[in-house]
């Protein structure tokens, strides 16, 4: 009986010598925590306040909480071993609170939790449940870490995480084995005593290491700004984004300190995997070092010497780093705010840029195209002009007013409209929603775009919008309300799969391979919408990295119109996944998407996968736009 | 260096053009304004010098309240301080008339240096900044695409026909005309357009400057362009029909 169901064996007393040593400790222990861990919230909370953070709603909040941090589940869905694993040690540590209370009140003669009753019985099983899977999950994670070692951990060994993975160990293998061993012999006081320095090694080192994530990430998750990627407006005359120390807020700060290190931003982000500079991990740790350096209370520019202005300018915003980042980092938002200090300030300087704000500052479209182009386009369409009695304003955007493969999205999609017999028009004037300035972080030109578009769209009475564009659904949506209130949008992606029962389909087995564009998918949550557009000309088939792992077409966060000089260009690396699906079509919603694979494509040269946007596949089995 | 730069508010490039009812200007209800493009460069050139040897880049304009953002958006960009010569009847007055605007505020001020576009994108006489040099007797210099400072006065590169260009040195105070491209435009910023918020705007009325109004040129008559489409095939195998392209671009058109 005892062997099969053992009871947890603890010293039976302590001598005063004992006591007085434990108690020595357990201070030197907490004055070494708090020497480290007060300076990283003093640093926290001296940094400048959130202006625009609410708590509430506060429901979203609790079941980010519940589903991230209680349940881990974004850590052990995006790395299912590793996470798992991850999930099994932070399962103890919680079921850990009460033994681990309990084991120090013990030594002071107030031990609440009687191992030989019903209680404490209980719970101490409990424990050892978890405690051996987080021992076996402890072990797993340093075989990972230091002997298979995923480049994404970085190319230094952290010997700090191995210290832990042992303390961790040893914390876990003494509470087990006090299970088998006799509360009256020497045995257990060994085994109590190697419990008690293992954790009162441990709690020291966590403020002076990554692993302060345990403290903080949980902060840090409950308290995020409330949606992906989301921007917050700047606050008062003097901010212009992340210049310096004094712009970083409390959120950022809490952010910086949060980061654990385990590179799944670097995993997915496409400036990182295609050899350009960028990092989003090393952003996040260079912020980090910033405050540990100086405080937020500096003036020193944050790009200089801790950040590269160059790094920062080769976001695409695509935001994979921000969905992957289980601690609750929202790296595009600190990405977008490091440029909007650079931009705002006029410190950034790049042709390419300079030429695209001159053409928005003047002109009306990113392409620097006379807007006549736009309106011979609407002419020989002959799409209607909207007068406020159509139920939809089919916004073009620039893709769709002046880019010719654009055009052709347009045209098919309005064909489909009409089959469908919805009433649609375009409006006589329309700009930039402002996108590609709004990443690359121009608050004035962001500004004058969206509030004359926003002037445009209250005169001629538009309710609702339509687009082929997920950029300018973003922006519109979310990105417009500072400014205003914009009319509700849709994309058109969401439009064709609301109609698809009553769209012809095509009846062969083409093979069709969807990418998830970054604005529709993780930005916007369609996933199913486009796929469902595509099936009705084939079989949709799926590149290895799909849906909220899809990887960026390269074009987004205004780099379209940057210059894209080193490493490998994303946009081919991407077209060559979805090339290597075999499918004989690649199937984009986005018209940006669809001019980056445009031209890696056509370097691709033969045999290259046509390239077609989703309206273009669903608009194949309408009747023939000549037939009469 | 004390720099002047005279600016013009003219219709953007965007904007429809109508014929108003008399036959003689544009319609101007539905217009939206923006500055002229080779003012904007020669506001660059004026601050790259200010950067670089100190001073002031002080922007003058003339015409109605309107110009006031045209005005903002200079000062947005950098300019120090900006005089408005408030004037309604702007196309009333023919190029000697709004240089000898000009030429009065700018005598005010003494600058070191004057400096327009070569020429307004709706008018496009070209001859604004030159009258203000005769009017105030100072030597001056066309299709400057760059300003150097030498130690008794300034070098400038000149643009001529056919990819030919000049390097002439003036003395101080002078007048140039400045090309379009020959700097790169810096694009306006939010730390720009609050700064701009707190810098002095003078305004001058035109009838305080005392000077002659009536025009010696008068507008007869304007009227659109007559849209023409000529295309042109070019015979021959791929090889000499490129060559032949490649010839008209870099002759003809004058783009590579």
């Amino acid at each position: 009986m005892t062997l099969l169901f053992p009871t947890l064996a603890e010293p039976q007393q302590f001598s005063v010598a004992e006591r007085l040593l434990f108690a020595g400790l357990a201070v030197a222990s907490a004055y070494a925590f708090w020497r480290r861990f007060g300076v990283v919230l003093d640093k926290i909370l001296k940094s400048k306040k959130d202006a625009s953070f609410h708590l509430f709603p506060i429901g979203k909040r609790v079941r980010d909480f519940v589903w991230e941090v209680v349940f881990q589940a974004k850590v052990i869905r995006q790395r299912p071993a590793a996470g798992l694993a991850h999930a099994f040690v932070f399962w103890a540590f919680c079921a850990f609170v009460l033994v681990t209370l309990n084991h120090c009140a013990g030594a002071l003669g107030f031990g609440f939790l009687d191992p030989a009753g019903t209680i404490g019985r209980f719970y101490f099983w409990f424990a050892a449940a978890f405690a051996l899977a987080c021992a076996v999950g402890i072990l797993g994670l340093f075989v990972r870490r230091f002997f298979i070692r995923p480049k994404w951990l970085g190319e230094k060994l952290s010997w700090e995480s191995g210290v832990i993975a042992l303390l961790i160990f040893v914390l876990m293998a003494t509470f087990l084995a006090s299970f088998f061993v006799n509360g009256a012999g020497t045995a257990v006081r060994i085994l109590w005593w190697v419990h008690t320095l293992a954790l009162l090694t441990f709690l020291p080192i966590v403020p002076h290491t990554k692993h302060l994530h345990l403290l903080l990430s949980p902060f840090t998750v409950f308290l995020s700004r409330g949606s992906f990627s989301q921007i917050p407006p700047l606050s008062g005359d003097e901010d212009f984004g992340l210049v310096a120390g004094t712009d970083l807020t409390r959120l950022v700060s809490l952010q910086a300190y949060s980061c654990v290190e385990c590179g799944r931003c670097t995993e997915h982000c496409p400036a990182a995997n295609t050899g350009k500079l960028l990092n989003p991990k090393t952003i996040v740790l260079g912020l980090r070092a910033y405050l540990n350096d100086l405080g937020p209370a500096s003036q020193e520019p944050l790009l200089g010497k801790y950040n590269s202005q160059q790094a920062a300018f080769q976001c695409t915003t695509c935001g994979a780093c921000e969905f992957q980042c289980p601690v609750g980092i929202e790296h595009v938002p600190i990405l977008v705010g490091l440029r909007r200090g650079a931009v705002n300030t006029g410190a950034w300087e790049d042709d390419y840029g300079s030429k695209l704000f001159l053409a928005l500052e003047r002109g009306s479209n990113a392409l620097g195209l006379n807007p006549a182009e736009r309106d011979k386009f609407i002419e020989k369409q002959k799409l209607p002009l909207f007068d406020g009695t159509q139920e939809y304003c089919l916004w073009l955007g620039c893709m769709g007013g002046y880019d010719p493969k654009g055009r052709e999205i347009v045209a098919d999609f309005a064909r489909i409209m009409s089959f469908l017999g919805t009433s649609y028009g375009v409006l006589r004037k329309e700009k930039c929603t402002g996108d590609p300035v709004r990443r690359l972080g121009n608050d004035l030109l962001f500004q004058q775009l969206a509030e004359a578009n926003l002037e445009a769209l209250a005169q001629n009475k538009v309710k609702k919008i339509v687009t082929i564009c997920p950029h300018c659904v973003r922006t519109i949506q979310e990105d417009w309300k500072e400014y205003g209130t914009p009319p509700e949008i849709e994309h058109h992606s969401e439009f064709l799969a609301r109609y698809a029962d009553r769209l012809p389909r095509v009846q062969n087995q083409e093979k069709i391979a969807f990418h998830d564009p970054c604005y529709l998918g993780r930005y916007r949550n369609v996933y199913e919408q486009p796929r469902r557009v595509a099936a009705l000309a084939g079989e949709v088939v799926e590149a290895p990295r799909n849906r909220e792992r899809s990887f960026c077409c390269g074009a987004g966060g205004g780099l379209t119109f940057l210059g894209e000089e080193t490493g490998e260009r994303v946009s081919q690396v991407r077209a060559a996944e979805l090339a290597a699906t075999g499918a004989q079509t690649i199937a984009a919603a986005c018209p940006f998407c669809n001019s980056m694979f445009r031209d890696a494509l056509a370097a691709r040269g033969e045999g290259a996968p046509q390239l077609l946007d989703i309206a273009q596949l669903a608009a194949r089995g309408l009747p023939r736009p000549d037939a009469s | 260096m004390k720099i002047i730069v005279a600016i013009k508010q003219v219709p953007d490039r965007d904007s429809p053009v109508h014929i108003d009812a008399a036959g003689k200007w544009i319609e101007e209800s539905d217009l939206q304004y923006a500055m002229n493009e080779s003012d904007a460069h020669a506001l660059e050139e004026a601050l790259q010098l200010r950067d670089q040897h100190g001073g002031e880049a002080i922007v003058l304009s003339a015409g109605p309240e309107r110009v006031g953002s045209t005005i903002r958006e200079a000062l947005a960009k950098g300019a120090d301080r900006a005089i408005h010569i408030v004037c309604d009847d702007l196309g009333a007055r023919d190029a000697l008339g709004v240089a000898r605007l000009l030429a009065a505020a700018a005598k005010q001020e003494n600058p070191d240096l004057i400096l327009t576009g070569l020429q307004s994108e709706d008018l496009g006489l070209g001859q604004t900044g030159v009258i203000v040099a005769e009017l105030l007797g100072l030597p001056h210099a066309t299709l400057i695409l760059h300003v150097e400072k030498t130690g008794t006065g300034i070098e400038v590169k000149r643009e001529l026909e056919e990819g030919w260009f000049q390097t002439i040195e003036l003395p101080t105070p002078a007048v140039l005309t400045i090309q379009s491209g020959g700097n790169k435009l810096r694009y306006a910023t939010l730390l720009g357009i609050k700064r701009a918020k707190t810098k002095e705007v003078r305004q001058l009325a035109a009838a305080d400057l005392a000077v002659d109004a009536a025009p010696v040129a008068v507008l007869e008559e304007i009227g659109l362009p007559k849209k023409q489409k000529s295309t042109q095939m070019l015979a021959g195998t791929a090889k000499e029909a490129a060559t032949a392209l490649v010839e008209k671009l870099k002759f003809e058109v004058r783009v590579l």
